[in-house]
């Protein structure tokens, strides 16, 4: 069937469309960065680029970066370390409560993040542990963990048993056949997973809200400043954060490539 | 093959329980040093059952199973000096075909440069270029990876090796060759290897002997001719390709005709008379055999340099012949046709042995 003139049309206007409704926003963030005006508000008449000079050098944004920096990267080793583990259980092997782990353990993807924080934070409280960035590390990885072990999950669920099985017959012992075969072969799974839970954790609001205590992650900051204290810092900050964010999938992309390229020849 | 010496292989009694039925009821099988042995039986028969249990990767429930003479049912399948071939090959995607090669050697930490010589080695063996070495198994063909395969089990030296069906998602031709590389390649090593299939066909092309599979159970084992023309049972007669059966009662079966001499020899005897549709032959107008067949030709297929009738006789028994083209009959469907055979080209299963199978 020879799709009309007309209907080509509609749905290229419906791309564009649905294209602007998901990036306009974030444009708007970003021109709101570089106004030179107080508050938030369009038409922008003068422009101003002192912001950023601002962010760049100010102490407390680079306090609240080292604090999403070393929450993001702990929670993305730890996922994917779980994630692989995880994985493996949940997809490569059968034993007798799989199907019970794997309802279990995809439950808390399906909980409401702010209800999960307040839990977390009453359970902090009971056994007496001061929240901190390292409480946030839990509060994430409680959601981000079984996430990462899905993703790996889907590598595994296409692994072929046999192969663990030719590894072992011809001699390796468990951990050979961990090394050689498995590892190896979920290595982009995993790869995967951990840019998930970076990306996650990176930008979680309602787990770090209840679960860091004095410390604050990049993202409770820009809540606060929008509730009081506004200032163009905070959307200069937003846009600084988003592109750290876009900078990362553009980097694993890359890999992703060169590893391609790298590869033997023919 | 050398029948006097000691079996390389004997398994003793093995039985294999699941939680709900048995794949394997005390099965017993001795296997000699060089040999080509060919298990065969259709799906459900057990024979992948019993294949994961002699390299280890399932364990017996009871049974004892000896390489020589160490009772290996004991050992983990990494400390087995066996190896197999699967089904999906299991060839490492992550790594070249060389790697994939010396992948038994790299685990007893042997030098990478005598790695390689022997994967080159190897290559050759298989009639692979040896440029192939670096080259990534996605890059190989369906007969290639079959090669590199084997030479992967082959750099690994067994006493016995397994194959579990490797030619199976193969397409007709290339199964064919592939059937007979395989073949020179066991003569040319002198291992002794055991080869899991469906396919009788594929057994009978390769193997010194075949032991036919059914229901957790071995039906025959003997060389392909024996169980050709001397089936034990019906299961077997069938599975050895298309046969007429005829039930004997006491020397008499209906729609046969017999000499004087034949019913002589068949009298008191009953059981399945099996008779292949290629042992018959055309009869002219007066002429007998040691068994005659009368009928009428309900269908005829050209199959080459054969012809094959199915004939109805005049019990209502449909008949399968199958002749030479140049002695095939003129008429076609609906003519008369009278066919015959010697009476040592029919084989009589005897009653109380099909009985028990």
């Amino acid at each position: 069937m020879k799709t009309s003139r007309f209907a080509t049309f509609l749905l290229v206007l419906y791309g564009l469309l649905i294209l602007g409704f998901l990036y306009l926003p974030l444009v708007s963030v970003g021109l709101a960065s570089i106004s030179k005006a107080r508050y938030l508000s369009f038409p922008i008449r003068k422009y101003a680029y002192g912001w950023y000079e601002e962010a760049l050098t100010s102490d407390t944004v680079r306090d609240l970066l080292v604090v999403s920096l070393k929450v993001a990267g702990v929670v993305t080793i730890l996922s994917m370390i779980i994630g692989f583990f995880g994985a493996l259980a949940f997809a490569r092997y059968n034993w007798r409560f799989r199907k019970t782990y794997q309802k279990l353990i995809l439950l808390p993807i399906f909980f409401p993040q702010t209800v999960l924080g307040l839990a977390l934070l009453m359970w902090f409280n009971a056994l007496g542990i001061i929240p901190s960035w390292k409480t946030a590390i839990v509060a994430h990885l409680v959601w981000i963990a079984p996430i990462a072990t899905l993703v790996v999950s889907i590598r595994a669920f296409s692994f072929d048993a046999a192969l663990e099985e030719a590894a072992r017959d011809m001699g390796a012992n468990q951990w050979q056949t961990l090394r050689e075969v498995t590892i190896p072969l979920l290595m982009p799974g995993v790869t995967s997973a951990g840019l998930f839970a970076f990306l996650l954790s990176w930008g979680n609001f309602p787990l770090s809200l209840f679960s860091t205590g004095a410390d604050s992650t990049l993202p409770e900051w820009l809540f606060a400043k929008m509730v009081s204290g506004y200032s163009p810092l905070v959307p200069t900050v937003g846009t600084l954060t988003v592109a750290t964010s876009a900078i990362l999938v553009i980097l694993a992309l890359l890999l992703a490539w060169a590893i391609r390229k790298l590869r033997p020849a023919t | 093959m050398t029948d006097a010496s000691q079996p390389i292989l004997r398994i003793n009694a093995l039985t294999k329980r699941f939680d709900d039925f048995t794949a394997l009821h005390g099965v017993d099988l001795n296997v000699a040093e060089g040999e080509f042995l060919a298990i065969v039986g259709p799906s459900g028969s057990g024979k992948t059952t019993l294949i994961r249990i002699l390299v280890g990767m399932d364990e017996l429930s009871d049974g004892a199973v000896w390489l020589r003479n160490t009772r290996i049912d004991v050992v983990p399948a990494n400390k087995r000096p066996t190896c197999m071939v699967f089904q999906s090959l299991a060839l490492f995607p992550h790594r070249t075909v060389g790697q994939n090669i010396e992948f038994p050697l790299k685990l007893r930490k042997v030098p990478p440069a005598e790695r390689k010589a022997r994967a080159l080695e190897l290559l050759d063996t298989l009639r692979l270029p040896r440029d192939y070495y670096d080259k990534r198994i996605q890059q190989c063909s369906g007969g290639e990876k079959q090669r590199v395969a084997l030479a992967r089990a082959l750099a690994f030296d067994p006493e016995i090796l397994f194959f579990d069906e490797p030619l199976s998602a193969l397409d007709y031709r290339l199964r064919k060759t592939l059937e007979k590389e395989l073949k020179d390649l066991h003569r040319r090593t002198g291992k002794t290897f055991i080869y899991i299939t469906h396919s009788l066909e594929e057994a009978m092309v390769m193997s010194d002997r075949i032991a036919i599979m059914k229901a957790g159970r071995f039906e025959q084992i003997a060389p392909a001719e024996e169980i050709y023309a001397r089936p034990v049972s019906k299961f077997v007669a069938e599975f050895m390709g298309e046969v007429n059966f005829f039930d004997l009662r006491n020397g008499q079966a209906e729609g046969l005709l017999m000499t004087p001499e034949t019913a002589a020899a068949l009298a008191g005897r009953s059981g399945t008379l099996t008779i292949r549709p290629e042992s018959l032959r055309t009869l002219p107008e007066g002429q007998a055999a040691d068994l005659t067949f009368e009928g009428e030709i309900v269908a005829e297929y050209l199959l080459g340099s054969r012809m094959q009738y199915r004939m109805m006789l005049a019990t209502g028994q449909e008949m399968i012949v199958e002749v030479l083209r140049e002695n095939g009959v003129a008429g076609g469907i609906g003519a008369a046709l009278r066919v015959g055979c010697d009476l040592s080209a029919a084989h009589l299963i005897e009653e109380a042995r099909d009985a028990a199978a």
